[in-house]
């Protein structure tokens, strides 16, 4: 009797556990049914796509400045036009070349003149014809640069010009000097000779300048700046919280819109609890932004050269975190709100003041004090800190668990707020 | 035939307001039960209390054996709600609708495919499925809102004034559609305030104003209550005075009551033909032109006016 009691009581949990089971692959169908319908919905009018991937990568893309050339070459492009064709000419572009501050690029008078005319170079060198070794020595020698008005960049080339240019004409000075210096000693036995005496000397002094050992050390200092900013990692992480915090915002004008059209009173008729339809709602919302999310950071790594791959786990923490954050604002939001148009202009209000705030378009540490401890209330700029987190400051998974616990912090609360005050009239 | 629902005493207030005032009545299973009333009687709250979407402030009702306020989810899967207004997504197609709810009734797989199917023909929409529920007639979305309340089969039907709003053509197949699906063996809860309808279709009619159920029964039982009378139905021009032809007929014999409904004036007799010439003389008398005299048998709508003292189309 005991085992046969014991079987049952086992068949009993078997059979329990088994219609638990059932329940839950239910559930688990109606949460998928409710996210899916929720896309279908969202993604009927073709427009959706301009808004979910096209604008966050136009602006993404503007705020960065543009993507990165191919060469790793940061310095001043300067269009230079050699008319002289000479030794003494091409020993500036040399020294040019060999400058930290601009890259030159010999071009047709033309050519450089259209590009000036154009604002497509900030200055000009033109080195015109007559520019030699005796041009120099009897100091005829005249060089030209065209600059545009209050441009930074132009002021820095004329100064890279001027060096190269001293730098030449220190060495012609060089050669000079020793050949007075042997003239005095003894005289040379032809003008050849002399010549000859000349141009070995300007080698030589050519030789010693370039191999001057440097005479300054730079040492940089390991005190942070105080504005730790890189307009294409900012522009990425700032824009993609602001494309994907407005529409998880939104989930306040899926439950207007499911209120107003009845569609969620006769929901509420079939056997699906409350907490299904919040969950399938919420789920799906999430899993759309994870999706938009993955595709913006999936372009800054392919188009912008960010590193935002490093660490996929932390990636994918934060970024959930993030999404989950808005999402549940956006469902406490949706039990304040009574239509669907009230609710479309408060969640986009509601987004762009956040992400303004929490630091999406403009780093943070530009505010004052007591406005940067005043946002940390914002989801925005938990979420911003942890994704700069990532792609500024090469930081991994330990690193970005500080801000991703706070936005789930936040979720939870969020959460219980909207589901406590949920109605579905 | 057992009861499917017994309602006892359902009452619903909100506030100092109280929209159900206890509410008892039962429907057998297979009869189409209709509760017929004006607009604000109560119909749809009654119809939300039985849904298990609002709590009864007090009282309770069984469906199918369950209780609505300890048991919801048991009553949800015996039931079928046909909302008043269309509550369907407008941007999905008919059949993504039919299959987005038949999944939040449980269904799946091949039986919800069938099932979809059979509905799409059951509202002659199969070959219209694969548009936009936007892009129908009010008629056709109508049918559709129908359909997703068939999707499980449900033992109980509630129906909430379901052709409100739609062309007579549209209204024709819809009460088509609930008579085939009671002859099938479906039960039928059906709110209106159409006294044709509910003379149409229902095996028993509640009558419901101001939150209370005046009369229960079927249609004889009802008209037996206003006795063997007639009701004497006078058009009048838009530019004459319905009330003073109204209080002029009150004091002619045989007249047992005289309203004003827009312009017309209803009369109840227990004969129409013996007071007529009375009647169209005193119209003569005040100079009142009447266009023209309807007679109808004792009704539902007599019923109302007897009961309340108000037609039902003014209400």
């Amino acid at each position: 009797m005991k085992s046969v009691a014991s079987v049952s009581k086992k068949e009993v949990k078997k059979q329990s556990l088994s219609l638990c089971g059932k329940k839950v692959k239910i559930i688990m169908k109606k949460i998928f049914a409710i996210a899916w319908k929720d896309a279908i919905v969202r993604f009927t009018s073709p427009s959706e796509l301009l808004f979910f991937i096209i604008l966050p990568i136009v602006f993404t893309f503007l705020l960065a400045g543009g993507t990165p050339s191919n060469d790793d070459d940061n310095r001043i492009r300067i269009p230079v036009v050699d008319e002289s064709q000479t030794a003494v000419s091409q020993q500036i572009i040399d020294e040019l070349e060999n400058s930290t501050a601009v890259r030159p690029e010999v071009v047709t008078r033309a050519e450089a003149q259209s590009q000036f005319d154009d604002r497509r170079a900030d200055a000009v060198f033109i080195i015109p014809a007559g520019v030699d070794i005796e041009a120099l020595q009897n100091g005829s020698a005249q060089v030209e640069m065209l600059q545009q008005p209050s441009n930074l960049n132009a002021g820095i080339a004329q100064r890279a010009i001027l060096t190269a240019i001293r730098r030449v004409s220190s060495s012609v000075s060089a050669a000079q000097n020793a050949v007075r210096q042997r003239e005095a000693k003894q005289a040379f036995a032809s003008d050849a000779e002399k010549q000859a005496y000349f141009e070995s000397s300007l080698t030589l002094a050519q030789d010693i300048q370039a191999d001057a050992p440097e005479r300054v050390t730079v040492i940089e200092g390991t005190t942070p700046d105080r504005v730790n900013y890189d307009p294409r990692a900012n522009s990425s992480a700032g824009q993609l919280i602001t494309w994907v915090f407005i529409p998880l915002f939104g989930i306040s004008a899926l439950f207007a819109s499911e209120r107003q059209g009845g569609t969620l009173r006769r929901l509420l008729t079939t056997p699906t609890t409350k907490a299904t339809f919040l969950l399938g709602t919420i789920s799906g919302q999430v899993a759309m932004a994870l999706i938009q999310m993955f595709l913006l950071v999936g372009f800054a790594i392919l188009a912008m050269k960010l590193n935002w791959g490093r660490d996929p786990l932390a990636l994918f923490v934060i970024l959930l975190a993030s999404a989950l954050a808005a999402a549940a604002f956006g469902a406490t939001l949706g039990t304040f709100i009574k239509t669907e148009a009230q609710a479309s202009g408060v969640s986009i209000m509601f987004g762009m003041v956040m992400a303004l705030m929490g630091g999406c378009w403009y780093p943070l540490e530009l505010f004052p004090t007591a406005i940067q401890s005043a946002v940390k209330v914002l989801p925005t700029t938990w979420a911003m800190q942890g994704m700069l987190d990532l792609v500024l400051r090469g930081g991994g998974l330990v690193d970005v668990l500080p801000e991703a616990g706070v936005l789930l912090v936040f979720a939870a609360i969020f959460l219980s707020v909207g589901v406590s005050r949920f109605r579905y009239e | 035939m057992p009861n499917i629902l017994e309602s006892q005493n359902l009452v619903k207030t909100y506030g100092d307001f109280t929209a159900v005032k206890g509410i008892t009545f039962d429907i057998k299973e297979g009869e189409i039960f209709s509760l017929l009333g004006p607009n604000g009687a109560g119909k749809t709250t009654t119809i939300s209390m039985l849904s298990t979407l609002y709590a009864p402030t007090s009282g309770d009702a069984t469906i199918g054996g369950y209780s609505v306020t300890k048991d919801p989810m048991a009553v949800k899967r015996v039931i079928g709600v046909v909302p008043q207004d269309l509550a369907l997504y407008e941007d999905l197609t008919a059949k993504e609708n039919l299959v987005f709810w038949g999944q939040m009734y449980g269904l799946g797989g091949k039986s919800l495919t069938s099932r979809v199917d059979e509905v799409l023909e059951q509202i002659g929409l199969t070959d219209k499925a694969k548009n936009r529920v936007k892009t129908y007639s009010g008629g056709m979305k109508r049918r559709v809102n129908i359909g997703v309340g068939l999707l499980h089969k449900p033992r109980l039907l509630f129906m909430d004034e379901p052709t409100v709003g739609i062309d007579p053509q549209s209204r024709r197949a819809i009460l088509d559609t609930v008579k085939d699906l009671n002859k099938q063996g479906m039960t039928v809860l059906y709110t209106t305030h159409y006294m044709e309808e509910a003379a149409e279709l229902s095996n028993r009619v509640g009558i419901i104003d101001h939150g209370e159920l005046i009369a229960l029964g079927t249609q004889d039982e009802l008209t037996k209550q206003v006795g063997e009378t007639e009701t004497l139905i006078l058009h009048i021009g838009e530019n004459e005075d319905p009330e003073t032809l109204a209080k002029a007929l009150s004091g002619v014999e045989g007249v047992q009551k005289a309203d004003v409904t827009d312009h017309e004036v209803s009369v109840i007799t227990a004969d129409a033909k013996d007071i007529l010439a009375a009647v169209v003389g005193k119209a003569n008398e005040r100079g009142i032109k009447i266009r023209s005299i309807d007679i109808r048998e004792p009704n539902l709508e007599a019923v109302f006016l007897h009961l309340t003292g108000r037609a039902l189309r003014d209400t």
